[in-house]
């Protein structure tokens, strides 16, 4: 049971989920101003060793909703890689490097970042409205060239879909999580603790009082992240419905199938269980040929968890075999088996009857374009687009500030 | 209330709370929290009102531009908030106050030139990074994305690589 996110920027909700914005943007911004961060000369002193509020509320913030994230998934609230994949963008390794190196050097020169600029404008920082006007300068800028082929090619560079540190470790999808929860929890306490040494050396060098600090209250804080990432890794033990065994499996039609192979074929694995030589004779595109039989010796509980997992049978597999079961990401069988594709993707659809709705017109043009892509063969043209009808449904962006 | 402009919140305890902000958004919305893709719809809408052919032609812009209505996307609403409680906590702290913050000698002017270029910098580097220190190391981290971690070492990087070279405007 997943009861988390509550998805309310989707549909009916929509409005509310928006109200609901504007209150949590509040959070962000008043507890932003109270930790200081409206204050460019507050936020340099990180870079010059006499004030560690910046990593101390950034990684006492990651820390929190991280531990939050695995205990709710733990516990069978949440699907933490689902949330993930929505709310993140893919990784561009290194796009991000370079651009994250670009972003700290304005940084530094501002003394903001772009949301604690708004925070600084808000409570009047001359500065902090300059940086805001450079930061929307920048964004556009970029934006206006980010098309063109040279800077397009640099930008989308190294794109290794959704992965994740749990990933990267090689770690089964139950305990990855809370492990690397629990690494990162005590990481950054080490990382407090050796901050304040150093902010300790610096402000005695420069002669100015230390950082004003209280012993009892950063206790109470680690005390309270040892106390949670016992109970991350506590729900490790709590059998839930993303156990490998009790694993929720996909059911996917031929056209969603097809959508997935055609847009993103780097977030899938399609592998095709039938015997090797009706699977050589034809097959989904980019899928790999592993007999049922032969499937064990994929490693696949091992294997890398970032792609979902598609398989595609003859009719008759029905229950997921174990071998895939034991799959640490997501998995998914393809409804109908191959069967189903070949008389969904190669096999041109019937041209619709004259007067047919929208609808049916769309479906057709979509089935005649995956049937042409899949087979080489060009079906008859559509008829004429009716005019007058709204745009397709609405693509959700992504998460995150990149909009 | 007490008002002390030099009292701020323990930062353990507002990196709790900032956490607990970032976990209600991750649960109740969905999305983690941003800033800098509110930043293009501001801009994307001033330029659409100017000129809506060249943003309707260009295809970045366009996205964000939506068909003429560049707000109708929730970190607008979110950024709308960030600036109310911004105020909010300012005004509570004593600390709403028309002025101009940098180190005890470097001039004014000058520091606003420089909060506008570095504001620049980082506008374009977000867009190439797909998010800022919020969207990306905040909500990403919290995720566990691994380039929004490669991307929140790079930023340190990038600050301590060129602290030395602007220490005047701050020490």
């Amino acid at each position: 049971m997943n009861l988390f996110p509550f998805w309310s920027l989707s549909g009916e909700a929509r409005e509310l989920g928006l109200v609901l914005g504007v209150l949590i943007g509040f959070g962000f911004g008043f507890v932003l101003e109270r930790a200081g961060f409206g204050r460019a000369t507050k936020l340099a002193g990180q870079f010059y060793g006499t004030d560690m509020t910046v990593l101390k509320v950034m990684f006492g913030a990651i820390v929190t909703a991280m531990l939050g994230t695995v205990v709710l998934s733990g516990l069978g609230l949440m699907d933490l890689r689902a949330v993930a994949d929505y709310a993140t963008s893919s990784t561009f390794l290194w796009p991000m490097i370079v651009g994250g190196f670009a972003l700290g050097v304005g940084f530094i020169v501002s003394g903001y970042c772009p949301g604690t600029s708004m925070v600084a404008m808000a409570s009047g920082k001359w500065d902090g409205l300059m940086a805001v006007v450079g930061v929307i300068i920048g964004q556009v800028g970029w934006t206006a060239i980010e098309h063109l082929p040279a800077i397009s090619r640099l930008q989308n560079a190294s794109d290794l879909g959704h992965v994740y540190l749990y990933d990267l470790l090689g770690l089964p999808a139950k305990v990855g999580p809370a492990v690397v929860a629990v690494a990162v929890a005590a990481m950054a306490i080490g990382a407090f603790l050796g901050a304040q040494k150093i902010s300790d050396l610096v402000r005695r060098k420069d002669a100015l009082p230390a950082e004003a600090s209280s012993p009892s209250t950063r206790r109470l804080v680690f005390a309270g992240f040892v106390a949670f990432a016992l109970v991350g890794l506590a729900t490790m033990a709590v059998p839930t419905g993303t156990s490998a065994s009790q694993k929720p499996v996909g059911s996917l039609t031929p056209i969603q199938l097809a959508g997935r192979v055609l847009d993103q074929p780097w977030k899938v694995r399609v592998v095709d269980v039938r015997p090797m030589a009706e699977c050589a004779a034809s097959r989904v595109p980019g899928s790999e040929c592993v007999p049922l039989e032969d499937l064990g010796k994929l490693g696949l509980a091992d294997a890398n968890a970032s792609r979902e997992l598609i398989l595609v049978g003859g009719p008759g597999l029905a229950a997921l075999p174990p071998a895939a079961a034991a799959y640490p990401g997501r998995v998914a069988m393809l409804a109908g088996g191959f069967p189903a594709w070949a008389s969904f993707a190669l096999t041109p659809p019937e041209p619709p009857a004259p007067g047919a709705g929208p609808d049916v017109l769309e479906t057709y043009r979509l089935r005649a374009g995956i049937a042409a892509a899949m087979t080489g063969v060009k079906a008859a043209p559509p008829p004429p687009v009716p005019t007058g009808q709204g745009g397709g449904p609405k693509k959700k962006g992504g998460g995150g500030c990149g909009g | 209330m007490e008002r002390n402009p030099d009292k701020f919140w323990n930062p353990y305890l507002a990196g709790v709370a900032l956490g607990l902000v970032l976990l209600a958004s991750i649960a109740i919305m969905g999305v983690g929290l941003g800033a800098s893709g509110a930043s293009l719809r501001m801009g994307v809408a001033a330029v659409g009102a100017v000129a809506p052919g060249f943003v309707e032609g260009t295809p970045g812009l366009a996205r964000a531009w939506n068909h003429g209505r560049p707000f109708d996307f929730w970190l607008s609403f979110e950024v709308l908030g960030v600036l109310l409680g911004g105020f909010v906590g300012a005004y509570t702290s004593g600390r709403l106050k028309a002025e101009t913050l940098s180190g005890p000698n470097f001039p004014k002017g000058k520091r606003l030139l420089f909060a506008l270029v570095g504001g620049v910098i980082m506008g374009a580097a977000a867009r190439v990074t797909r998010g800022c220190t919020s969207g990306q190391a905040l909500s990403g981290g919290a995720l566990m994305s691994v380039g929004s971690w490669a991307f929140m070492f790079s930023v340190f990087a990038g600050g301590y690589a060129t602290a030395w070279f602007v220490r005047k405007e701050w020490r």
